[in-house]
């Protein structure tokens, strides 16, 4: 009976969720005529594949994925290498000035991204970085979120791998790369998910630096579809669906580590 | 060289990439938005006029962003509990032990993957008055909608669902790091106490989660202070219908962006700033009080 109630209550949820995607993939697949209808059917008669290649044609999505996969690649790859080192530092190396220096880490995660907005912009500007790929990108290539999860990661782990690794006479870098990443899967899947998925699906800030169509991203390239098209419903809902798929790829890759990567992070 | 020394130069140097990106694109900012805040400067122009702090007291004279305080406190007001009521309702379910929860977790957390730009346009037709699948839906049981999207009072309700059905996913999966990391024992004793049920949430779940509880508190009312894209991507780069989507980040966005009046929007993102840090600081006196009393 209890069990019952949680199917159920489960199940009203996921349709909660499910729900627009599920609309969403059917009106993709609608011939025009079908669309608007007062009362629409969820089942498309007939199937019209071509939405899908008529939505792709009508807008550079090709370049969009590209400049995404390169932008998100890029920024994931560094804030990962980064990432690891200063958390590892954090983590397992005594220095001068550790305890504020981390302290004042910290505080910049309160900081709301916006505020950075107007002066970073002024920044990028005079580095004559307006509408390139490094204006997009350098300003995001770490994140102290990431810093502050792979440190708590490092903590947990015992010591005596680091202090032999030490006896060999390993530098702190090769210890780090050669040992410790490897043993520290979950945390740094999480955190480039994480980080991935952000930067993938940044708006504000790519809308606010480039004025180049050619540098789009995948959200932004798909919010001038949406104002091009109008409301062809059925050709949007193709772009939104093929724009989706590449991330709920990347997400059910990974998805595994998620649960355990946080929860072994101690944010709670 | 002393070995202490040496170690702190070896962590420097494993730092330095860090701290140099975060001094010129966090540290650096922060202070220069609060500079910008007290000039007149279109950002075009090489002069600056320092106008002291005329940009505040203009903002807090301005009607819009008296309109966009209320509407960004009713959004959080109704945000915040409802997804985290949710998002615990649905860890607790996703933790007991049942069959297919792999996938029950992966649908719920779709959402907040998939890009905002994509979901948006799906919602802004779920929410259309005439072909909309709300309102199809509502018919079926004899009600006739409202055009959801061009009525200024429903425009909340618009917003929260969004952000909810967006959201819910990853609070979810936060109540649950929360609720696997508390320890099996706990509620052995208590069962053997004679506690089930209800109790059983009460007296060990309720009080041994709420760190993550606090957690969850804190995030999420943040990230409600700064909604702004459900907005823009619902309302086709508009405010909504009478300004009442109008929050603080878009007001700030369009001052900023639109208007090109740089001091003005440094000045309300540093009013956003300092409310959001308030808050924060409230909330993290509250807690430690909570902790006093139990």
């Amino acid at each position: 009976m209890r069990k019952l109630f949680i199917y159920a209550a489960l199940i009203v949820v996921t349709l909660f969720v499910l729900g627009p995607f599920t609309w969403m993939i059917s009106t993709s697949l609608k011939p025009a005529g079908e669309v608007l209808t007062a009362t629409p059917s969820l089942w498309p008669h007939p199937f019209e594949w071509n939405n899908y290649s008529t939505a792709w044609k009508s807008a550079p999505f090709g370049r969009y994925f590209l400049n995404s996969l390169f932008i998100s690649g890029v920024e994931t790859a560094f804030d990962l290498t980064l990432g690891a080192m200063a958390a590892y530092a954090f983590a397992r190396l005594d220095f001068a000035g550790k305890r504020t220096l981390f302290l004042a880490l910290l505080a910049t995660l309160m900081v709301p991204g916006e505020l950075l907005l107007i002066p970073n912009y002024i920044t990028v500007a005079k580095l004559h970085w307006m509408s390139t790929y490094q204006g997009i990108i350098v300003p995001w290539l770490v994140s102290v979120f990431t810093i502050f999860l792979m440190r708590q990661f490092f903590l947990s782990m015992p010591s005596e791998i680091f202090e032999a690794a030490e006896l060999d006479g390993l530098h702190p870098v090769r210890t780090l790369f050669q040992i410790v990443m490897p043993l520290t899967k979950p945390v740094w899947i999480t955190a480039g998910l994480i980080k991935f998925i952000g930067s993938w699906n940044s708006f504000l800030w790519v809308v606010v630096v480039s004025n180049s169509q050619s540098l789009d991203t995948v959200p932004v390239g798909l919010m001038n579809f949406t104002s091009d098209v109008g409301t062809e419903y059925n050709q949007l809902m193709a772009a939104a669906t093929f724009c989706m798929v590449p991330l709920a790829i990347v997400f059910l890759l990974g998805q595994r580590y998620f649960v355990e990567g946080i929860a072994r992070s101690g944010i709670r | 060289m002393t070995l202490k020394a040496r170690r702190t130069i070896t962590a420097y140097m494993m730092l330095l990439p860090t701290l140099i990106l975060l001094a010129v694109f966090t540290l650096y900012p922060i202070f220069e938005s609060f500079v910008i805040s007290f000039f007149h400067w279109d950002m075009i122009s090489p002069h600056k006029q320092f106008v002291g702090l005329q940009n505040y007291v203009q903002i807090f004279e301005d009607p819009l962003f008296h309109r966009a305080v209320v509407n960004t406190l009713l959004f959080v007001v109704l945000y915040v509990p409802i997804v985290m009521a949710l998002g615990l309702a649905v860890a607790l379910l996703l933790n007991a032990r049942i069959r297919f929860r792999a996938f029950f977790r992966t649908a719920i957390f779709l959402p907040y993957v998939t890009s905002i730009a994509a979901t948006g346009i799906v919602w802004q037709w779920i929410f259309n008055g005439q072909y909309g699948l709300l309102n199809d839906l509502l018919r079926q049981i004899g009600i006739q909608g409202p055009d959801w999207l061009n009525t200024p009072q429903d425009t909340m309700i618009c917003l929260v669902t969004l952000s909810v059905w967006q959201s819910l996913g990853y609070v979810s999966v936060l109540f649950l790091a929360g609720l696997q990391n508390i320890s099996r024992e706990y509620y052995e004793a208590a069962r053997v106490d004679g506690a089930h049920g209800w109790h059983l949430f009460r007296h060990v779940t309720w009080p041994l989660l709420s760190p993550t509880t606090f957690f969850v508190l804190l995030m999420s009312t943040i990230e409600a202070f700064k909604v702004f894209l459900p907005v823009y991507v619902l309302y086709g780069a508009t405010d909504g219908p009478n300004d009442s989507g109008l929050t603080m980040l878009y007001y700030m966005f369009t001052e900023g962006f639109s208007d090109y009046r740089m001091g003005y929007a440094s000045a309300s993102a540093y009013i956003l700033f300092v409310i959001i840090l308030a808050c924060t600081l409230l909330q993290m006196t509250l807690q430690r009080r909570v902790h006093y009393e139990s």
